[in-house]
């Protein structure tokens, strides 16, 4: 019966592999699997200007896995595009000053790895390091180490990441296709139609030089219904359904899936601009867009913003920011990491999401019928007809750790036909032969926020799977 | 109210906590502090937001699930005794004689299997798994009214402890708790559960103080015999007569098979009243309707294969649909094989384990000759093959992603 099964499956998706997909052609995949987490503080369509105040922070610790050598001092001045620090394990790669002005510190955190650069900026000094600059058409004559060699050194290259293990791209590995995602299914990840306004230049010459560095092909996955048109050089593909369907590991599967051995570099949209901006112009790019959404964001402030990148913005979050005990993330509300109330535009992400610290306690909550809470279970009776609206969420744990238990509920939510709870068990389990057959080199542990968030036993399915790719990664495939 | 628990937090809590004085009793103060309120926990890291669901929660709905079958099984308890003993039954009667029978069972089985979940807890220092609520009740409900108390404290003691404890607590038992200590009860004291007397009880054997309750003294009649449905089929094998005549005979027709009012086990008598259960835990969501369902057709095809084999045993020749109504088969598929930590996990694997669960539960009714109900020893067989199962289907699942991998890649 299960071999009958899985055959009936498996010609399901070889008949859907035989999608005639020529150059620039479009597929149209339609997610089944998923959860829409519906959670109050959309953010309108206004794109607003903010100049950041005098402090500048570069954040080292964004970068996993990264060793790092210091390339300046407190105290120094530096240049915008100066090298701030490299990576021990290939000098080539360099990270750059986001503006002109003097260190002012650098704060070390475990191991003495340097956790935060803050920069204060000199208003008045326009000292700006300058690169050859080249054409939208111009960068397709260039060979690929060429246009490697130029991303390395003008310090875009970490934008591009790669899988497996979702690191910063291996500028020497031969990846076999590169993603674009231009997707949001996540709430409330930044629309990249808005984003992409009046910079298609930059966005084209991008994909250019991203094309240059795979033999395989471009591909830019897009949510369907969004108005973003076809470019040159990508296979373009829409993606419908619930979340997880604008995940890069969703599209990696449907496309194009990892075979062990196999590479693939992935980088969002937003980021593409933002390479075609340093080619176009010569010189790091100034400002990047990002989305600024909650429930504890006032609603005047929902919006998205033109900041400086590396800038801080203390003073817009100062005012937008509404209660007293808030969560601020760098990300959506499944996935995404802390930052302070003080932080700076960070390197990766382009929203960032505030929501209260939900410290509340409910009389005997455990035998209520559930109907003012948000649950995609059918315990509670919310989940029948309780959708139609946006909740007010907070961080609220909603009860506490317990031993897991092996249901299967968790693949409920999982479009990418990984069997979740046996995957967890092999990572427990650090079985990584096992981890690897059921797949967890196409996954990143953004892919499990949605298992984390349903289980009942509150188990941190995003941390065992990170544990489990880290294992693999030192032990080599 | 709100007083109240500011005056726990501030003052009695530290007690309990790192440094306090009773350290060593969290996990007791802890399953007290959460039982009155949700906790105060925030999530640690990304997701940002949890469901609202917890363990808590999951376990008291299957508990609310089995409330139809605890009501009629207090009913039944009563109106079997008091007509067996010539004792008016009016519904008030019964439901205080059942009551008297049946709630210091659950007493016990709760009382005492708690006694150990906080031992291991505070012994473990984790926190007390909601699942003994669920263990404690269903134990109870697979037992005879009659049932010495006693039996029912070394019963679930050895459930909680060697069928969850000894392997880690709920998440890691591989048998389910609730069975195994019946199955212990079952094979160590077998007069008092599998004898045919045992059922129904009588007045001489009612403790005195429970008739003196209900003002019943003086004559007492003496013992009553009256075997199930599964026992007077069983004992049909031999006997030339027809399993069906010989149930009729006994009083034993499929109505009242079907409504639950004939002497068995306290909770599964009623289909009606599983069928409710039934009906609750799919609506929620809460147990599997892949195994109920599966394992309902696995018997009732395992039935039907008997009926068409010429087999000189008249208990394989009983219409199929008899085996769905008795003995503790319903129950067992519904609340037993259902229990997620004991069952196969993958969907595939759902569905086997619940089929032969079903097709085991005939065989061993039709084939065994010392002991006619086959749920309890099947739920078991398969809660042990449920990790092959699950393995098998496993490896089939790894060879589909391959192969959906290559092909994608060669396309």
């Amino acid at each position: 019966m299960a071999i009958g099964f899985c055959a009936f499956q498996q010609q399901g998706a070889i008949f859907r592999t035989r999608n005639p997909r020529s150059e620039n052609s479009v597929a149209n995949f339609k997610i089944k699997k998923g959860f829409d987490v519906k959670v109050v503080g959309k953010p309108s369509t206004n794109v607003e200007e903010y100049a950041s105040q005098q402090l500048f922070t570069v954040y080292p610790s964004e970068f996993e896995g990264l060793k790092v050598r210091l390339k300046v001092k407190a105290g120094e001045t530096v240049k915008r595009g100066d090298v701030l620090f490299e990576n021990k394990k290939n000098e080539k790669m360099v990270f750059r000053s986001p503006c002109a002005g003097t260190v002012k510190a650098i704060n070390l955190g475990a191991r003495r790895f340097p956790v935060e650069i803050q920069i204060e900026k000199d208003a008045q000094s326009q000292d700006n390091v300058t690169f050859e600059t080249y054409t939208r058409d111009s960068v397709g004559q260039l060979s690929r180490e060429q246009v490697a060699d130029h991303l390395l050194n003008t310090g875009v290259w970490p934008l591009i990441k790669q899988r497996p293990f979702n690191k910063i791209a291996d500028p020497d590995a031969a990846p076999k296709a590169v993603f674009i995602n231009a997707c949001n299914s996540a709430p409330y990840q930044a629309d990249f139609s808005l984003i992409l306004k009046g910079d298609e230049e930059a966005f084209q010459t991008g994909i250019n030089a991203l094309a240059k560095l795979t033999e395989g092909k471009v591909h830019l996955c897009k949510s369907a219904g969004s108005d973003i048109p076809d470019f040159k050089n990508a296979e373009s593909h829409t993606f419908s359904g619930k979340h997880p369907s604008g995940n890069t590991s969703v599209h990696i599967n449907r496309i194009s899936p990892i075979l062990p051995h196999d590479t693939v570099y992935t980088i969002t949209a937003q980021n593409v601009i933002l390479i075609g901006k340093t080619l176009l112009t010569g010189e790091l790019p100034k400002t990047k867009i990002i989305a600024l959404a909650g429930p504890a964001v006032k609603e005047e402030f929902r919006k998205y913003y033109k900041v400086e990148i590396g800038g801080s913005l203390e003073s817009l979050l100062s005012k937008a920011i509404q209660g007293d005990d808030v969560r601020l993330i760098n990300g959506n509300v499944l996935w995404g990491s802390q930052i302070k109330a003080d932080a700076c535009v960070p390197y990766y992400g382009s929203e960032i999401f505030a929501l209260e610290e939900d410290r509340s306690r409910h009389l005997l909550g455990w035998t209520t019928p559930g109907l003012f809470q948000y649950s995609a279970h059918r315990v509670n009776i919310s989940s029948f007809f309780g959708f139609s609206h946006d909740w007010k969420l907070g961080t609220n744990l909603h009860g506490s750790h317990r031993a897991m238990v092996v249901t299967g509920w968790m693949d409920k939510f999982q479009p990418l036909n990984i069997m979740t709870d046996f995957l967890i068990r092999a990572a427990l389990a650090h079985d990584t032969d096992e981890m690897i057959q059921l797949g967890i080199l196409e996954t990143d542990p953004e892919d499990f926020a949605l298992a984390s968030f349903v289980d009942p036993h509150k188990t941190d399915v995003c941390g065992i799977i990170k544990r489990g790719l880290e294992e693999i990664e030192e032990e080599g495939i | 109210m709100k007083a109240l628990f500011d005056f726990m937090d501030k003052n009695i809590a530290p007690l309990f906590e790192k440094g306090g004085k009773f350290e060593r009793l969290y996990p007791l103060w802890e399953a007290g502090d959460t039982f009155n309120r949700t906790p105060a926990d925030v999530t640690p890291s990304a997701p940002h937001v949890r469901d609202s669901i917890d363990q808590k929660r999951l376990m008291i709905f299957v508990i609310y699930a089995l409330i139809p079958c605890i009501l009629f099984g207090i009913w039944n308890a009563g109106n079997q005794f008091n007509l067996a003993n010539g004792i008016e039954s009016t519904f008030g009667a019964d439901m205080a004689r059942g009551a008297l029978m049946v709630l210091p069972i659950i007493f016990v089985s709760y009382a005492v299997g708690g006694l150990w979940e906080v031992l291991f807890a505070v012994i473990r220092r984790h926190e007390i798994n909601e699942g003994f609520l669920v263990t404690g009740m269903l134990f109870p409900l697979t037992l005879a009214p009659t049932i010495p108390l006693w039996q029912v404290a070394i019963g679930i003691s050895f459930g909680i402890v060697i069928g969850k404890e000894i392997f880690g607590g709920v998440g890691y038992n591989i048998l389910n708790p609730a069975l195994t200590a019946r199955a212990f009860l079952f094979f160590a004291y077998p007069a008092q559960i599998s004898g045919d007397k045992v059922w129904v009880g009588s007045l001489a054997e009612s403790p005195s103080i429970v008739n003196s309750i209900l003002g019943h003294s003086g004559e007492y009649v003496d013992g009553v015999t009256q075997a199930t449905p599964l026992a007077v089929a069983a004992a049909a094998k031999g006997s030339g007569m027809a399993a069906v005549d010989a149930l009729n005979h006994a009083g034993y027709t499929l109505q009242n098979m079907t409504v639950g009012n004939i002497p068995g086990s306290i909770g599964s008598t009623s289909v009606i009243a599983i069928l409710i259960g039934m009906g609750f835990l799919m609506l929620t969501g809460i147990a599997s309707w892949r195994v109920m369902v599966s394992g309902i057709i696995g018997c009732a095809m395992m039935g039907l294969l008997f009926n068409a084999l010429p087999l000189d045993n008249e208990f394989a020749s009983l219409p199929w649909f008899y085996h769905l109504v008795m003995g503790g088969f319903l129950f067992g598929i519904v609340f037993m094989a259902t229990d997620p930590v004991s069952a196969s996990a993958t969907n595939v694997g759902k569905f086997i384990y619940g089929f032969l669960i079903g097709a085991l539960t005939v065989l061993i009714r039709v084939a065994n000759p010392a002991y006619p109900e086959g749920a309890m020893l099947a739920i078991l067989f398969m809660n042990v093959m449920a990790p092959l199962v699950d393995h098998f289907v496993v490896q089939g699942h790894i060879k589909k992603r391959t192969a959906y991998a290559r092909a994608l890649n060669n396309a």
